[in-house]
């Protein structure tokens, strides 16, 4: 993939919507009777790549990505943060589970490009820098709550996610909140032990 | 105490955590399209839109315009390369690119490859192709199909197991049923995508792909590149889920490297889940005739189970589950009978208790059936049929806890407070049904060989080249390991998952903590022996208590005597820094070539029914209860027991998770896991997870699984009965004995659906 | 996937100009070459399936207008903005308190992830998860205008029996939908042909003989707000989903129920239904027979009746029909029996 120009990499949001006509819309312009005014182009051209500056696990990554990079892939091909795994790509898995702004969305269903400027958390993040686990980690390992470990990732931040949303009170809360998180080795009742152990630090990390 | 990690009872071994549970709650743990590989260049595949055909011409011009593309592997590519074997380590025997036959909805047309993902997708689904269409064949009943007899065709099914004279016996029964069963297509969705990453260095190639079989893969890829197998090299560490579907190799491997060897780059090719359904294996659909006769004190005289299962035209894939379910109670005279239909499909293969899970839910469906028709209760029904011998070959069990396994169940269930009327029991607007069904596996071992290293610093390094695919495998060898050095866990480095590591078989059939467990005794003993000799050589620390009986234990030798020696010093007077011995088990009965045949990736395979001796099984029994809403029928299953008994219990954690994920699955079997074929076509429709539906969390509720001890040194020197895929057979069964329990419908095809309910 | 241009228009006037240059009069919002994107659940899988093929997408999420982000709940009703993401309403206090049903539907719907990211907006104009429109290899008159229909005689229990056509029987999926057809909303747009306000009920089509045209909106339409006007009664409402399992699951039929009761006797019901129809589905004919009677079993089953007596089984959903009437009857007397 080519690097982007300087002139690229200056854009921001805001000159988007002020920048000159561009030089080649690889559209045409079709009728628009409404709002002559407005300046309606913008620089941007088709498979050129877009400069995007995440915050992953409070370090600043700026990646030149194609538009059409999931979240997911720029985390795990351009990041190289491959903790966070793909198990559908459709968003019916929730194995691609990360942190966006401390709210747990599907990475999967996220272009990169839409979360210029946010902060994410993935699995890689949770460990303090001396090593040790985050409890929901901890509690996972207690519980047995995986068995292959691929969806784990997943569930983890899902489950820091749920904890944090306040869905964790009851255990068919847990359990109806964590359904969007696949385990097909189905360690569910494991799970929800886990979940059950960590909430209380969960809420305090 | 936690749930999660049971107190040992006799003949169990600790619960200890598994050894890569850190790695795996940190994201550290690699699987197969995690390797981080510069350059690399990535795959996407084109597939074909018809079941049965050919491909008159490829469109490839706008795929080859896309900025990035950088090679498109299609017809004509594959020209210098051997069309796979089909067996146990080749899903299939169709070449793809070999020839533009169609034999199936799926089959991979091309490989696009390009600089980046977007890219290759973009390009593979530019890809567009003409076809010949022929009109296919779906599945049963469909026109075109061709049936044969299943015996004979696979190793595995040697023969239609049969004893005495069944047609006598059921004209003769006082008591009888004749029911049909069915069970649907099954794709195992394991988590972890299909993957293939593969790049050479010289002559020589590596390949990351998950993998149940890394030696048996290593042998086929060489033998389709025509390559020595000693110059590939196949790498998967860590398995996420497998269940079947990653024990044989797809064609998608050799594409994949060939793409990496044309660019001289690495190239990695992740196959989507949609994808997945046409090019990889899935549990064939299966239909049951069933007659049971008894009579009136409810004693079986006769039972028959006739199978039929789809396959692909080119391949014979065989299920058959009747050598299982012909020996399961005293019959008195038994008939069986397997065919194969052919259709125009891709090649059936493993999933979960491949022969157990459609035949036993057959079996068991019509056992409680047969309890109905008797007015018993069906556990007694069961315990009155319980054969001291099995019926095909009059061989003794080798251990056999079947009853053990249903009064623990029955008694924790509560089975007691079941009133047996038909829809007696209700709580609100929901209608309470409780059921039972048998649980068994055949317990098999395999040829295995493991390295063991220990070191003067007391580190120990464990290395056999089987597979991590979540069974804990892992830890049970480095519990082994631990048991027999007397070293702590958290000094045993284990290492699985390669092909340049001694070679272990393919991890199916429930043999791979027996084989394993088994190598890895058998290299710690000859540690042992050396060390012991050591210590009682002149000069060393033991000098002169040869007689005794000696144990490791905390980095010492200790005699029976109560005198010790530490290992280091033992070492230390050897004047080595370390012992590593490679063991080569071999199970009894073993033929000679036993050990070649490891190597060659083709392993023999014994227990089960073939030994002489006797026939080695694992039972469990499993209850449920079910709940149906009174007016819009649809079922929850919140409560299921199971018991199990499977000899030697390496680990109560790593066994009962395997345990509870295996009752689950079968309740996914009983109510939820159906691919629907669309029949004009013969094309799958649901291919994905949104419509293929397994359970989630919100579906398990009370789950108890019991681990009933049990002792038995016939099956193999580890004592170890597998225990993988014992948990989901007889769920399917015990839930629709609950629904009938509930309701009065009978449901005999699976899965069982709310509209079954309606009417 | 095709590619496309990024674009992250900033107001709700500069997000309408850009989609009206590059868009035309004619074209219909999920065929346009510039089509906008909030939480993405729904488009960008359908980007990754090719069965979406914008080549600009205009993100809404950098627009500045701070109402697109809130809800209000006042004695006039509630205003959604169009930007609150599913989780946020569901978990709203007075909208669980006041509008159960609301807040129910949210919550049966999807997962906590995928109510994390969509907007409300996004997720009304949710398109069918039809397995033969999901996949393009299939003949799909919504996908591909003319090319027929796959679903009509294949493999159709998830298919609506409701607002078909003999071009399409494609189920709409949402929940939320469901209950907001049942409380008369509306829905507040902007676009280069000035600002609308469409009553629910008329923003979804039917098939017919043109089941790509899924809504009213036109390509440059944006949805501002989604109202929905008081109802002094709603606290007596509930959605009952019915679905192969407990969570994560698509409806096989579901209903939304408000009901005004007199005693035994309803004033006034609400009745929507989902899992069934082409479109969010109000099932007035059986409001109609619950007018003025004493809700019991017998009635709820004659609304039951009503609501279905112009379904049209195919092969494999005929026991929708069934289901949804036992679905409507199980919600109409849970609603009944809640203490309010």
């Amino acid at each position: 993939m080519s690097q982007p120009s300087a002139s690229h990499v200056a854009l921001n949001r805001r000159n988007f919507m002020t920048g000159t006509v561009s030089a080649a819309a690889a559209v045409p312009l079709l009728g628009s009777p409404a709002k002559t005014q407005e300046v309606t182009q913008s620089r941007a051209r088709l498979r050129e790549p877009v400069v995007t500056t995440l915050r992953i696990n409070k370090q600043r990554h700026e990646l030149s990505l194609d538009p059409r990079t999931s979240l997911l892939d720029a985390l795990r091909d351009h990041a190289g943060l491959t903790g966070t795994k793909k198990g559908c790509d459709h968003g019916q898995c929730g194995a691609c589970t990360v942190l966006v702004d401390g709210k747990r969305v599907l990475s999967c269903l996220s272009f990169a490009v839409m979360n210029d400027g946010k902060e994410v958390t993935t699995i890689e993040g949770l460990a303090s820098s001396d090593g040790k686990l985050h409890p929901m980690q901890q509690a996972f390992i207690d519980h047995d709550a995986f068995q292959c470990g691929y969806c784990t990732p997943g569930q983890i931040m899902s489950a820091i996610g749920c904890v944090n949303e306040g869905h964790a009170e009851s255990e068919n809360d847990i359990r109806e909140y964590m359904s969007g998180n696949i385990c097909r080795c189905a360690a569910y009742p494991n799970i929800v032990a886990a979940v059950l152990q960590a909430r209380g630090e969960t809420r305090g990390a | 105490m936690d749930a999660a990690a049971p107190r040992p009872k006799e003949n169990q071994g600790e619960p200890l955590p598994r050894v890569d549970a850190r790695l795996k709650v940190t994201g550290q743990a690699h699987y197969p399209a995690d390797l981080p590989a510069a350059s690399i260049a990535y795959g996407a595949l084109a597939t074909s839109s018809i079941a049965r055909g050919k491909v008159t011409k490829l469109r490839l011009d706008d795929a080859r315009a896309v900025p990035g593309v950088l090679d498109i592997v299609t017809y004509g590519d594959m020209d210098k390369i051997d069309k796979p074997k089909f067996g146990n380590s080749s899903a299939t025997s169709i070449g793809p690119l070999h020839d533009r036959t169609i034999f199936h909805d799926g089959q991979i047309i091309a490989l696009a490859v390009a600089e980046t993902f977007e890219a290759a997708e973009e390009a593979a689904q530019l890809i567009r192709a003409e076809y010949e269409e022929d009109k296919p064949t779906a599945s049963f009943d469909s026109p075109g199909t061709k049936t044969v007899a299943a015996a004979g065709k696979s190793p595995m099914f040697k023969e239609d197991v049969k004893a005495g004279d069944f047609d006598a016996a059921f004209a003769a029964a006082a008591v009888k049923i004749d029911q049909r069963y069915s069970t649907p297509t099954q794709h195992h969705n394991p988590i972890e995508l299909f993957s293939t990453t593969a790049y050479w260095q010289g002559d020589q190639l590596v390949v990351h792909e998950p993998s149940q079989n890394v030696t048996g893969w290593k042998v086929e890829l060489a033998r389709q590149l025509k390559m020595d197998p000693a110059n590939v090299r196949i790498v998967s560490p860590f398995i996420g889920g497998a269940f079947g579907s990653k024990g044989p190799m797809t064609p998608r491997t050799a594409i994949v490297a060939v793409a990496a060897k044309r660019l001289g780059r690495p190239v990695r090719c992740v196959t989507s889940r949609m994808q997945a359904f046409g090019t990889q294996t899935y549990r064939a659909e299966t239909r049951h005739r069933i007659r049971i006769g008894a009579g009136k004190d409810g004693r079986i005289t006769a039972f028959a189970h006739e199978g039929w299962e789809v396959t692909s035209r080119p391949d014979l894939y065989v299920v058959g589950g009747t050598s299982a379910t012909g020996r399961m109670y005293g019959y008195g005279s038994v008939l069986t009978h397997v065919s194969l239909v052919q259709a125009d499909r891709n090649t059936p293969g493993y999933m979960r208790s491949p022969p157990e899970t459609p035949y036993v839910y057959a079996l068991e469906n019509a056992m409680d059936e047969m309890a109905v028709a008797l007015g018993m209760d069906p556990v007694e029904f069961r315990r009155i049929n319980e054969p001291k011998t099995e019926p095909i070959g009059k061989k003794p069990f080798s251990s056999r806890s079947l009853i053990q396994c249903y009064d623990q169940a029955a008694e924790a269930f509560g089975w007691a407070r079941r009133d047996p009327k038909i829809g007696a029991m209700r709580d609100g607007e929901w209608l309470i049904g409780m059921g039972c069904a048998t649980a068994i596996y055949p317990t098999a071992v395999a040829p295995c060989a493991a390295r063991v290293r220990l070191t003067v610093d007391g580190d120990v390094r464990l290395q056999c080249g089987s597979h991590e695919i979540g069974t804990g495998v892992r830890t049970v060898a480095g519990q082994m390991a631990s048991e027999r050095l007397g070293v702590a866990i958290d000094k045993i480095s284990v290492e699985m998952g390669d092909s340049s590591l001694p070679p272990a078989p393919v991890s199916g059939g429930s043999i791979s903590t027996a084989s394993v467990c088994s190598a890895v005794l058998k290299a710690c003993d000859a540690i042992r022996t050396k060390l012991f000799a050591a210590a009682t050589a002149e000069g060393g620390p033991l000098a002169g208590s040869h007689n005794e009986e000696f144990d490791l234990a905390d980095g010492k030798i200790v005699a029976k005597s109560g005198a010790s020696a530490k290992v280091e010093n033992v070492l230390k007077a050897m004047q080595v820094g370390a012992i590593e011995e490679y063991a080569e088990f071999a199970p009894k009965g073993a033929t000679p070539e036993a050990l070649k045949k490891l190597y060659a990736g083709t392993p023999e395979f014994h227990g089960g029914e073939q030994d002489e001796d006797s026939v080695k099984y694992a039972f469990g029994a499993e209850f449920v209860e079910v709940r149906i809403n009174r007016y819009t029928r649809e079922i929850r299953v919140p409560r299921i027991v199971g018991a199990f008994a499977a000899g030697r219990i390496m680990n109560t954690r790593t066994a009962r998770s395997q345990l509870m994920g295996g009752m689950i699955w079968g309740i996914g079997q009983a109510l939820h896991e159906a691919t629907e074929v669309d029949r004009r076509y013969a094309r799958y429709v649901n291919r994905d997870l949104q419509d293929y539906l397994v359970p989630v969390n919100a579906d398990i509720k009370d789950l108890q699984v019991i681990l009933v001890p049990e002792i038995d040194h016939a099956v193999n020197p580890a004592g170890v009965k597998g225990l993988g895929e014992l948990g989901n057979v007889g769920t399917a069964a015990a839930v629709a004995s609950a629904v009938f329990h509930a309701t009065g419908k009978r449901i005999r095809d699976l899965p069982i659906r709310i509209e079954q309910l309606l009417v | 996937m095709r590619p496309f241009v990024y674009e992250q228009p900033t107001d709700i006037s500069a997000a309408v100009a850009l989609a009206s240059n590059f868009t035309t009069r004619d074209d219909q919002p999920t065929r346009a070459n510039a089509q906008f994107i909030a939480g993405g659940t729904n488009l960008a899988d359908y980007m990754k399936l090719g069965v979406a093929e914008p080549n600009r997408l205009l993100d809404l999420n950098r627009l500045e207008e701070q109402k697109l982000r809130q809800i209000r709940v006042t004695e006039d009703g509630i205003r959604f903005g169009a930007l609150v993401r599913m989780g946020e309403a569901a978990d709203h206090r007075e909208i669980k308190e006041r509008y159960p049903v609301i807040a129910e539907s949210l919550h049966l719907a999807a997962s906590g992830q995928i109510r994390n990211m969509a907007s409300l907006a996004g997720n009304v104009l949710q398109r069918t998860r039809c397995e033969y429109f999901r996949e393009t290899s299939w003949a799909c008159n919504k996908r591909m205008p003319g090319s027929g229909c796959a679903a009509m005689d294949g493999f159709n229990r998830q298919h609506a029996v409701l607002g078909g056509s003999t071009a399409c029987i494609a189920t709409y999926h949402g929940d939320f939908a469901q209950a907001l057809i049942a409380l008369d909303a509306v829905v507040l747009t902007e676009g280069s042909r000035g600002a609308r306000k469409i009553p629910f009920a008329k923003l979804h089509r039917q098939p017919g003989d043109t089941p790509h045209i899924e809504t009213d909106l036109a390509a440059d339409e944006i949805i501002t707000a989604i109202e929905v006007p008081a109802l002094p009664w709603g606290r007596r409402s509930l959605y009952l989903k019915i679905r192969d399992r407990e969570s994560y699951a698509f409806a096989l039929a579901s209903a939304a129920v408000a009901l005004d009761l007199d005693g035994e006797t309803v004033r006034e019901a609400r009745i929507a239904l989902g899992g069934v129809a082409t479109v969010p589905w109000r099932a007035s004919a059986a409001e109609e027979v619950l007018q003025g009677k004493k809700l019991d079993d017998a009635s709820a089953g004659a609304a039951a009746d009503a609501a279905f007596a112009e379904a049209q089984p195919r092969q494999h959903n005929a026991f929708k029909i069934e289901l949804g009437k036992r679905t409507l009857v199980r919600a109409l007397l849970e609603t009944r029996d809640m203490k309010v």
